[in-house]
């Protein structure tokens, strides 16, 4: 009885909190809920500025596969998404490993020289995108890169970020574990992959959302490197939509629909891991 | 804090160069190295592949770029975005995480995600629907219009001021709660008996925040400042997709005034480009450093 | 693994053996070929779905009669594309063309940039589509990346001088034009019934008269007189076209100090000041909300724009068109936009291609059936004097009460007079908008002279950089 009186006192303390996070979450949702209530309705309803569900859902939904399908050979609402997909999936699988062990290395086994270099390494992340990207270009068109997962994903795969965050998460992996692995006569990638890997597990979900996110988003560099259509994404093929003489809004909220919604679940299915991530928590 | 105890060998050592290698070797390859042949593009001076050296050799730098009025407007904007952008979406990031991160509030959870949501939705994405919300004859002024707060259609994205305001709005929709989950993370990584011994001590909830909770989240803090100022003076989405750099320029950001020098008009002015944009890492730099002294973590 | 990297090696040294066989290019194809061949492989290794896209990585593909070929949008360009291919099966049965729908015309420039820049051009097409105000400095920044047309079996006399006037560059005709940019006057005829006046009224007026009318219809219907897309304006050059003036000469800027170019600009000035005229930010609120939203009683810009006005079902034949006011009050023709095909160096079947272009879009045997399908399809409307003479042309048009608007259109295209085009066309639009932008009251109402001053000296400056 007390205990309950006690928490509902807490409770009304905690209303101009509620309402406060109400009021940002409203500003926060509603775009997003504007977005998908538009993706059901036709473009002169959104532009009247309809705010509820229309009937229009497989309408935009089959205009949307027609106008994926026709942006050249080999095009389909299927194939961008898988393009994006398989671009982000490798682009993630690979970052994290490389950051990870950069991270390792940098954080447990560091010296005063390698310190000096993570300064350095860290300059890479003032470097402006669009300063790099015809050199970037040329570089990859003489690799012969163009059009593949490598070009999308080579110039974002080792990021000073990622690594930051390896290295600072890295400060709570319980060291003298390690030097017990050597004397049981584990090798220093042993170490890695038997004891790093799964106690950072977290810190690995962290950085595959963040990354995941960032691959699946990008946009100016996949448009400079993939130069054929089959080969794009659905950012791609978002601006496409949005740019010809004539748009249609309904259709063009459905693909921004289909562009926002993997990385929504995304981040719903991993939320706890990621938050748990970030701090650093180690299991 | 934490310098090791343990006496690292040799062996250990390299162990931890050939484990950072892979990963340093490429951000020299993919960002350095295009950074240097930027630099040497910054030298020099024409369109299209017929660019000369600059005749003086810095004259991108010494004459071009301080005469250039739009660039120096595009500095101005990108300037302003950062100084009301950025502390406006930091302060409001570090309340809502602090308000979340009491043990006793229900649905923090839903809160939690309803906030972060925006930042799962692409750049490309909320640029368009910010884009529909705030056109002429959009939802915003329709909405407006019906509570009778005004009598004509405002022209958002093509006045001057209201452009810049939507540019700073969608920032701090797309980015507050991507920064809440770092302090979020921050504070639930101070130990709650920390706050049970402040209270003992009488201390109240603001001085609390400001003698336990900033020092201790102050890495967290320097590291989102950094990553802000970074993302904001290299601000390019929203200036192409929300206002175009509209009107006359006047919302146009520098990354984006780049584009437009060297993809945007037809005219590649390359070693032009290239220049401007090594001003902006400069610039980072600068406050990079800055921050860092300011806020200097490592022991 | 093993097995499908070997197979991937034999692919590339089979089309590096044919590249070289044709021996267009002047680095060695096959040295190029082999070390994509090699360095294929890694990516191939790593994901199946790459190793699909590493076969016919060139942009051009094998096969003998096919052709390929990058454009931008799906309602307009693309069905004259389709018309053309189908119009060339009938000579060659086994042709096909390979389209490349991209976002915009931006594209094809940034496309060709890279290219460029990196040195390698097998990234590219065999055609693209280019947009004429840019084509001259494409091809004086990049020579490498085009190839001649002018062997090519076309009439050049069957086409406009206007638009030659582009793609022709030193004497040497790059390019094979497409549509037809003629600018047209549209205007609602109901509206301006309203207000008392009939389409003669609006033909060969001077534009104080025009802004006159444009003051009366908005005071008595509240729509505009026209509309443009100011992050992009078009009006000044337009409306200094339809002078039989250019806003260059001799190479540099000619604004200061030229009395037509500061009227023409007042002009605009006063529209947007007394609301005759829209601008719009972008040109989805152009299109969108000022056209297709029915908020002007006039368009005027490059007929490709027509099908945006026909969006609205509901104003069938409220519509005519005709030409547009002058200072002076004689009929002014102006052409905007438009773009041309050209071969680019990647194109390792010149004949082909040539044969293609001459025989659809050249005034060939085929160029009747691909024009009037183009049109039909995507409105696109030709400016091959022979082609126009096709009865689809002379049908009335039920949208523009019965005009027959595209011979109206072909014939008002004859009439657009050439004028200096230059390198850097866009610059000054963009100074001009916003000497505009700044010269009308929402903008701070400064000074017109001094803001164009201004503008001259941005485009000088930007000139010499």
């Amino acid at each position: 009885m007390t205990d309950k009186r006690k928490s509902s006192a807490i409770q009304k303390r905690l209303i101009p909190s509620y309402i406060f996070l109400i009021i940002v979450c409203f500003f926060s949702v509603f775009p997003i809920a504007w977005m998908i209530i538009s993706a059901t309705n036709n473009t002169v309803d959104i532009a009247r500025g309809r705010m509820w569900f229309g009937d229009q859902a497989m309408v935009n939904f089959k205009a949307l596969l027609e106008a994926a399908s026709s942006q050249g050979a080999g095009t389909s609402l299927g194939k961008f998404m898988s393009n994006s997909f398989i671009y982000s999936a490798a682009q993630t699988v690979i970052c994290i490993f490389l950051c990870s062990l950069a991270g390792y290395g940098f954080e447990l086994y560091h010296d005063r020289a390698k310190d000096k270099l993570f300064g350095i390494l860290l300059m890479a992340m003032m470097v402006p995108g669009v300063a790099t990207l015809i050199p970037l270009f040329t570089m990859m068109s003489k690799l012969g890169f163009l059009n593949t997962v490598a070009g999308f994903m080579l110039p974002a795969i080792s990021t000073p970020f990622m690594i930051m965050m390896f290295r600072q998460n890295s400060r709570n992996f319980p060291v003298d574990i390690m030097e017990a692995a050597r004397i049981d006569g584990l090798s220093e990638w042993a170490i890695f992959f038997r004891m790093y890997m799964p106690i950072m597990k977290s810190t690995y979900a962290a950085a595959a959302v963040i990354t995941f996110m960032n691959a699946w988003n990008a946009y100016m560099w996949p448009r400079a490197v993939m130069t054929k259509n089959s080969a794009q994404t659905m950012q791609i093929l978002l601006t496409n939509l949005s740019n010809g003489y004539v748009i249609d809004y309904g259709l063009l909220m459905m693909a921004v629909l289909f562009c926002s919604a993997p990385t929504m679940v995304i981040f719903f299915v991993m939320q706890k891991q990621f938050a748990e991530g970030i701090t650093g928590a180690v299991k | 804090m934490k310098k090791k105890g343990l006496t690292v060998t040799k062996k250990q050592q390299t162990a931890g160069w050939v484990f950072l290698t892979p990963a340093a070797l490429l951000i020299f390859i993919m960002s350095f190295y295009p950074m240097i042949q930027a630099f040497i593009t910054s030298l020099k001076t024409g369109s299209g592949v017929n660019l000369k050296w600059g005749n003086p050799i810095f004259v991108n730098y010494l004459k071009n770029i301080p005469a250039d009025k739009t660039f120096l407007r595009s500095m101005g904007n990108t300037f302003l975005y950062l100084i009301i952008e950025v502390p406006i979406m930091l302060i409001l990031a570090m309340l809502l995480a602090q308000i979340l991160n009491n043990r006793d509030l229900k649905f923090r959870g839903l809160f939690r995600t309803m906030v972060f949501m925006p930042c799962a939705v692409s750049l490309v994405s909320y640029a368009l629907i910010f884009r529909s919300l705030f056109a002429r004859e959009g939802l915003i002024n329709s909405v407006l219009m019906n509570l009778g707060l005004i009598s004509e259609n405002i022209n958002w994205l093509g006045t001057t001021g209201t452009a810049r305001a939507v540019i700073i709005i969608g920032l701090i929709w797309r980015w507050t709660g991507y920064n809440m989950v770092f302090y979020l993370a921050g504070l639930q990584n101070i130990e709650y008996s920390v706050y049970e011994a402040a209270k003992i001590d009488g201390a109240n909830g603001w001085k609390t925040f400001w003698e336990i909770t900033v020092p201790l989240l102050k890495p967290t803090i320097v590291m989102t400042a950094i990553m802000s100022i970074n993302g904001t003076l290299q601000l390019f989405d929203e200036s192409v997709n929300l206002t175009n750099g509209g009107p006359a320029n006047t919302s146009i950001t520098m990354s984006h005034y780049i584009w437009n020098e060297a993809f945007g008009q037809g005219v590649g002015h390359f070693g032009y480009a290239s220049a401007m944009s090594f001003v902006i890492f400069i610039m980072v730099a600068i406050l990079a450093a800055i921050n860092l002294k300011v806020g200097d973590t490592r022991d | 693994m093993k097995k499908k990297v070997l197979a991937i090696m034999l692919v590339f040294a089979m089309t590096a053996g044919a590249l070289t066989a044709c021996g267009v290019s002047a680095t060695s194809p096959a040295d190029s070929g082999a070390a994509e061949a090699t360095e294929e492989a890694a990516p191939a290794e790593e994901d199946a779905a790459a190793e699909e896209e590493a076969a016919d990585l060139g942009g051009v593909s094998e096969d003998p009669n096919t052709l390929t070929v990058a454009a931008w949008d799906a309602n307009f360009n693309i069905p004259a594309l389709q018309a053309a291919e189908a119009a060339f099966k009938a000579k060659n049965p086994d042709f096909k063309l390979e389209i490349n729908t991209v976002s915009g015309s931006s594209d094809v420039e940034n496309a060709i940039t890279n290219a460029a820049s990196a040195g390698d051009y097998s990234t590219l097409p065999d055609i693209v589509l280019f947009q004429d105000h840019y084509i001259q400095q494409y091809v004086a920044n990049y020579p490498d990346a085009w190839q001649d047309l002018s062997a090519a079996n076309i009439d050049w006399n069957d086409f406009g001088a206007e638009k030659l006037s582009y793609s022709t560059i030193n004497g040497t005709h790059y390019g094979a034009p497409v549509d037809n940019g003629t600018a047209i006057f549209a205007y609602r005829t109901d509206i301006l019934e309203q207000c008392g006046y009939t389409i003669d009224d609006v033909t060969g007026i001077t534009w104080d008269r025009w802004l006159e009318i444009g003051r009366e219809v908005k005071e008595k219907t509240g729509k505009y007189l026209l509309s443009m897309d100011h992050s992009g304006d078009d009006l000044p050059y337009m409306f200094m076209q339809a002078e039989g003036l250019s806003q260059w000469k001799n190479g540099d800027p000619d604004l200061v100090g030229n009395e037509t170019y500061q009227k023409i600009l007042q002009v605009i000035v006063d529209g947007a000041n007394d609301g005759v005229i829209l601008l719009c930010n972008s040109w989805s609120e152009y299109t969108d909300e000022s056209i297709v939203g029915d908020q002007v009683a006039g368009v005027m810009n490059g007929n490709w724009i027509i099908p945006t006005i026909k969006q609205v079902a509901e104003n069938s034949g409220k519509w005519a068109l005709t030409t547009i006011p002058t200072l002076s009050g004689k009929e002014g023709y102006a052409a905007n936009g438009g773009s041309s095909l050209y071969i680019t160096a990647n194109c390792k079947k010149l004949d082909l291609a040539q044969e293609f272009l001459a025989y659809t879009f050249g005034g060939g045997e085929g160029s009747m059936e691909t024009y009037d399908n183009a049109l039909k399809n995507g409105g696109v409307i030709t400016c091959c004097i022979s082609a126009g003479k096709s009865s689809v042309y002379q049908e009335p048009d039920a949208y523009f009460n019965g005009q027959a608007i595209y011979a109206d259109i072909v014939e008002m295209g004859a009439h657009v007079p050439v004028v200096e085009q230059n390198d850097f066309h866009y610059n000054l639009r963009n100074a001009i908008g916003t000497a505009i932008t700044n010269a009308t009251t929402a903008g701070g109402g400064s000074d017109l002279a001094a803001e164009i001053q201004a503008a001259q000296e941005e485009i000088v400056r930007q000139m010499n950089l």
